[in-house]
């Protein structure tokens, strides 16, 4: 008898259907064997489905049976295929009757339970946008699937119960209601609250206005001056998601398989720091089987790189067409898959090979050479799509502390998080027939839209760019950079104030 | 290649040609190679400029200072084209748009230091002159320094050192001004650094102190066009923080975050009023800190 059980499979964040072919042949000697391109976890799925049939107290059928993935010409990967497996053969064997309009997704394991499995969110989308009714996941995902309304989640724990439910006329499971939950998805959260950061005035408003536009930022200094230090504080300055952004990200997680067990949406912001060593292919993504890389996971938050100097060029060089795009195109022999990749770009480096160029206490052991040559190692194209860029001094800690015990409290993260909420707030209403959500993502259409500058700044702007030898990708920077310092000022037109002060994060030359 | 080689020509001591100041040195070159236009109006008024080539950003900013009003009065700067203070003086000079001879301590078809081709072609391009006494592509080694340090000093009527160490290469060329009984001026610097302690040893031996482009020119006996600085024209109509940032800066070059502090004002509005001030003129920026111009 053939039974056709319908189920998905993620490629990237793209959900294709499968249709899981099940027949068990009155004829033919026993054997059990799958077709359509199956990988070596799938095709072991043979032996789970076996084993958990006989624990879960069912007869496994000593008949031929063969099943089908279709389409049989896409290479199918995971384990998932187990549980439309197992209810295609017991279906045929004990005349149960599945549901119409239903998916089934999950690994089955020996004792006949179901395991956490990746991508259920996407899942979930997936039978919303196609009219799917019910879908029957493991019951350690079905949390993160039942953020999306309109679908009936069925958390299932094992396979013994689910073929209760299905015999029984009311059924025994019900369908999941979404609970949000606090998850520790990101192991760096802010390790610094701002008021922590002793001096570094002009480094935290560079902070602040980064985060409030979500435009990349430069930092260099020498060791030991806080370049770190800020950009560990920066998590907990980082505005929450939005609904839209959240579901983005929470996407990108759940398809890469870093959603925990019993997973919710992500609301805060990630916060990606890769050690130098990291490949091309670990910062970009990629893969025989393409899997999303830093700057996916990264998405709507902040990539860290910290000793900018060190990542070898070529990796570096990668970065330039998702920065510009905000999303990119891995092509693999096997198939294509766009991730997106809006992060917040903050590199750190040295002022040269020794570090202490500039240092008001320890010589620079450098000579000029060397110190050009460093700076040659920094991409002038990765450094151009940069919008703030800020030189950080070395701070005596010692005396700076003494000084600021007579002033008042430093602004803690929480007060700079509020103005970059707002600020946000404004950029959110601003762009809303647009499908961008910050000024850092303005290309130049936008800026003429939204940007208009009165001539006073006009030339103001025409001044800076003569005695500063601007680009004109650095005049466009500048607008970009004033606007986002005239959200912070709740102000609704850039004014020449919020100009000067963007001109004191330019590149400098 | 060969365009290039075409253009080298030489000069030989007894050639009517051959800069009459330097054969009155102890060891004249026989020979002088050299790229670029051979005009002996440019030996006329010569001051070799040299230093450290580890150039701190005082020193950055005083060679620039003096050695652009010095060339804008139309005094050929020689010196020896190593990074430091040799190169930022050839640059200052073809930046002011006038005549620097570079003398090579490598083959005249050498370029070295290699990465600053782009300064060689400008000296050029300027009307100056590059010149060797070793031919073709001679490497440069530690005894063709000091000899190429007698050129620098033999070719011009007087030597101006800005920052030099102890013990260094520019005292060896300090050395041989007074040999050759011609002017030393010596630029003074923080007794902090390193890089005074060989131009303080200058100045207590006798080396003039030289704290403006005026005490160089008035020994050549020519005016200075360039007197008048954008800093002081518009230090009048400045505002009250503009008038108090001034005043900071003009004490102390300082960073935004220690001027902010100093003055206590925040540094968003701080940024603003600098930038402006930047554009001005009135401030510039070098490497971190913010300086009167």
């Amino acid at each position: 008898m053939l039974i056709k059980v319908p189920s998905a499979t993620n490629s990237g964040l793209h959900t294709i259907k499968v249709e899981v072919e099940v027949d068990v042949a009155q004829k033919g000697l026993p054997t059990f064997g799958i077709v359509g391109l199956p990988s070596k976890a799938v095709d072991e799925s043979k032996e789970r489905v076996r084993t958990a049939i006989v624990n879960s107290g069912f007869k496994f059928p000593g008949n031929r049976i063969v099943v089908n993935l279709a389409p049989a010409d896409v290479p199918k990967e995971g384990s998932f295929y187990d549980l439309p497996i197992a209810l295609g053969i017991l279906s045929s064997t004990n005349d149960i009757k599945l549901p119409e309009n239903s998916l089934f997704f999950g690994e089955l394991s020996l004792d006949g339970s179901l395991r956490h499995a990746k991508g259920a969110l996407l899942l979930a989308l997936f039978a919303k946008e196609r009219g799917i009714d019910n879908i029957f996941i493991p019951q350690e995902s079905a949390n993160e699937a039942a953020v999306i309304e309109g679908v009936n989640v069925y958390p299932v724990e094992s396979l013994k119960i689910l073929l209760e439910h299905f015999s029984n006329e009311e059924g025994v499971i019900a369908a999941c209601e979404y609970k949000e939950k606090d998850i520790k998805i990101f192991d760096n959260q802010a390790e610094f609250d701002m008021k922590e950061v002793i001096g570094q005035e002009q480094g935290k408003r560079a902070m602040e206005i980064a985060a409030a536009g979500g435009h990349n930022l430069f930092m260099l200094g020498s060791p030991g001056c806080g370049k770190t230090m800020l950009a560990r504080a920066l998590p907990g300055i980082l505005p929450e998601l939005t609904e839209e952004e959240s579901l983005e990200v929470t996407k990108i997680y759940s398809a890469s398989g870093y959603m925990p067990p019993g997973g919710s949406i992500i609301k805060i912001r990630p916060f990606r720091s890769p050690h130098h060593t990291t490949s091309r292919v670990g910062l970009i993504g990629g893969g025989s089987r393409p899997k999303a890389g830093d700057i996916s996971l990264a998405h709507r938050g902040v990539l860290f790189l910290d000793e900018f100097n060190e990542f070898p060029r070529s990796v570096i060089e990668s970065l330039r067409q998702p920065m510009e795009d905000g999303n990119l195109t891995i092509s693999r022999s096997m198939e294509k898959v766009n991730f997106p990749a809006q992060f917040m770009l903050v590199a750190s480096a040295n002022p040269c090979p020794c570090g202490f160029l500039n240092h008001p206490k320890k010589a620079c052991t450098c000579t000029e050479r060397q110190i050009q040559e460093y700076r040659k190692r920094t991409s002038g194209p990765i450094l151009d799509r940069i919008d703030l860029h800020v030189d950080l001094p070395v701070v005596d800690t010692n005396k700076l502390s003494q000084d600021f015990k007579v002033k008042e409290p430093l602004e803690d993260s929480q007060q700079v998080r509020q103005r970059i909420t707002k600020a946000r707030q404004k950029q959110k209403q601003r762009f809303e027939k647009d499908s961008i959500y910050t000024n850092a993502e303005m290309k130049n259409r936008h800026i003429k839209k939204y940007c208009p500058l009165s001539k006073e700044i006009k030339q103001l702007l025409n001044q800076a760019s003569a005695a500063f030898h601007l680009s004109a990708r650095a005049y466009y920077k500048m607008i970009k950079v004033a606007q986002t310092i005239a959200d912070l000022d709740n102000s609704d037109e850039i004014n020449s104030s919020h100009m000067a002060e963007a001109l004191q994060y330019r590149a400098k030359a | 290649m060969g365009g290039i080689t075409n253009m080298n020509e030489v000069i030989n001591i007894d050639d009517n040609r051959y800069p009459e100041r330097l054969k009155e040195i102890k060891d004249p070159p026989e020979k002088l190679y050299f790229k670029g236009e051979w005009d002996e109006d440019i030996f006329r008024n010569c001051l070799a400029v040299v230093g450290s080539r580890r150039i701190s950003s005082y020193g950055k900013i005083i060679t620039n200072n003096l050695v652009t009003q010095i060339a804008a009065a139309g005094v050929t700067i020689v010196s020896g084209f190593m990074f430091g203070v040799d190169a930022y003086s050839h640059r200052a000079a073809v930046e002011a748009g006038k005549r620097t001879i570079a003398v090579m301590p490598c083959g005249i078809d050498m370029i070295h230091p290699a990465y600053q081709k782009d300064l060689y072609e400008e000296i050029l391009k300027n009307n100056g002159l590059i010149i060797s006494e070793l031919e073709g592509n001679h490497p440069p080694a530690a005894w063709t320094y000091p000899k190429r340090n007698r050129i620098v000093a033999g070719l011009s009527q007087a030597t101006l050192v800005i920052e030099a160490a102890e013990n260094s290469g520019t005292l060896i060329t300090a050395k041989l001004t007074n040999e050759n009984n011609r002017k030393l001026f010596a630029v003074p610097g923080p007794l902090t650094s390193k890089t005074s302690v060989g131009t303080a040893k200058l100045i207590k031996d006798g080396a003039e102190i030289v704290t403006s482009a005026e005490d160089i020119l008035k020994f050549f006996n020519v005016n200075n066009f360039n007197k008048q600085k954008a800093g002081n024209a518009s230090y009048k109509k400045l505002d009250n923080i503009e008038q108090r940032i001034f005043e900071q800066l003009n004490h102390e070059p300082l960073e935004v975050d220690s001027l902010a502090r100093i003055l206590n004002i925040s540094v968003s509005e701080l940024g603003k009023t600098l930038s402006l001030m930047e554009i001005k003129g009135i401030l510039f920026k070098e490497r971190g800190k913010y300086h009167v111009n």
